[in-house]
């Protein structure tokens, strides 16, 4: 059962997300261990798995970013993130750019911090973060609702433009965070994308 | 995550770090990155034109340990290869050689794309040129 079909929503972008939390609510009052405590062992069990995975369903689909990468990997049959078929592409411009980025950043720690350099590095992580709202913006609205209107035949290039955007954001976040971790000022953990290096 | 020893050595001590200047003849470049995790690398290889050999490499790798590890084990497999050699080299040689665990086979792809991106980068500017000057 995946987490669409958990909420008994078809597998579209476009959810109600104050529906989506109301039926949330109710669905954790049926599986709740508390209603299922005089029943058999495997009654009670299979109660503990619905309630795990109903958990899991609502924190992807309820953020609208998470509910995406999780709709791509169904849609290509896989797991996890990794293991695409088809690997997204950011454009080669980004790509270049984010090189850049971090080739100055490397350059400034090497020189050491001082406030101007820290001025700068933070002005441009602003700017980054308002580009990352906008690349979301991109993904939860017009691209979603395009990929929720689609046909068959419309689904592949859209899967590739949902798979660029994730991947646009993922390179935007990295360098959000590495300026941040430079600055000594690092990013609150966001919930969906985590995304560290080892 | 414990990394190999290989791994270990090669991002304390990364061999090749570095780039070509944009004047530099004889140069590919490729520039690739992985949307998982937002790691960028670049790869450059100088080929000599007399011999058609790779005779030097560079790269410049913002990621973890594994990747900065799978890049500079590159640079160095690419010195002293033809084009032809240089383009056999497959990521699962890297993960054997570095004893990558399966969450970081993608930092050896990424190795593997590089070199794929700079060879062709070559191809485009000098291949057509070379091959006229064999016929």
């Amino acid at each position: 059962m995946n987490y669409f079909e958990v909420f008994g929503l078809p597998r579209r972008l476009g959810i109600d997300v104050a529906e989506l939390q109301r039926q949330f609510y109710e669905l954790s009052r049926r599986y709740h261990p508390d209603f299922h405590a005089g029943a058999p062992p495997d009654e009670q069990a299979s109660a503990l798995d619905a309630s795990a995975r109903l958990n899991a369903a609502y924190r992807t689909l309820r953020d609208p970013v998470a509910r995406i990468e999780y709709l791509v990997r169904l849609e290509e049959g896989r797991e996890t993130k990794e293991g695409a078929a088809v690997k997204a592409q950011a454009p080669p411009e980004l790509l270049e750019e984010m090189f850049e980025i971090q080739e100055a950043l490397a350059e400034a720690k090497a020189g050491g911090l001082d406030e101007g350099t820290r001025a700068t590095l933070r002005a441009q992580r602003e700017r980054l973060r308002e580009r990352l709202r906008e690349a979301d913006a991109k993904l939860a609205g017009p691209l979603s609702a395009a990929w929720d209107a689609a046909d068959d035949s419309g689904r592949p290039k859209l899967r590739e433009l949902l798979k660029q955007g994730l991947a646009t954001r993922a390179y935007l976040k990295t360098v959000i965070e590495d300026l941040g971790q430079a600055l000594g000022e690092e990013e609150g953990t966001g919930e969906h994308v985590a995304h560290h290096r080892h | 995550m414990a990394y190999s020893e290989k791994v270990v050595d090669h991002y304390n001590n990364p061999r090749n770090v570095g780039s070509f200047s944009k004047e530099t003849a004889h140069v590919g470049t490729g520039l690739v990155g992985a949307p998982e995790c937002g790691d960028v690398m670049k790869l450059q290889i100088k080929v000599n034109p007399g011999t058609g050999l790779i005779e030097d490499a560079k790269f410049k790798t913002f990621g973890c340990g594994s990747a900065i590890a799978s890049s500079s084990l590159a640079t160095e497999w690419l010195k002293g290869k033809t084009i032809e050699d240089a383009a056999k080299i497959k990521n699962t040689d890297i993960v054997n050689e570095l004893k990558l665990p399966p969450v970081k086979i993608h930092c050896s792809v990424l190795a593997e794309d590089a070199i794929k991106a700079a060879l062709a980068d070559y191809r485009t500017k000098h291949g057509a040129r070379a091959e006229a000057a064999v016929k």
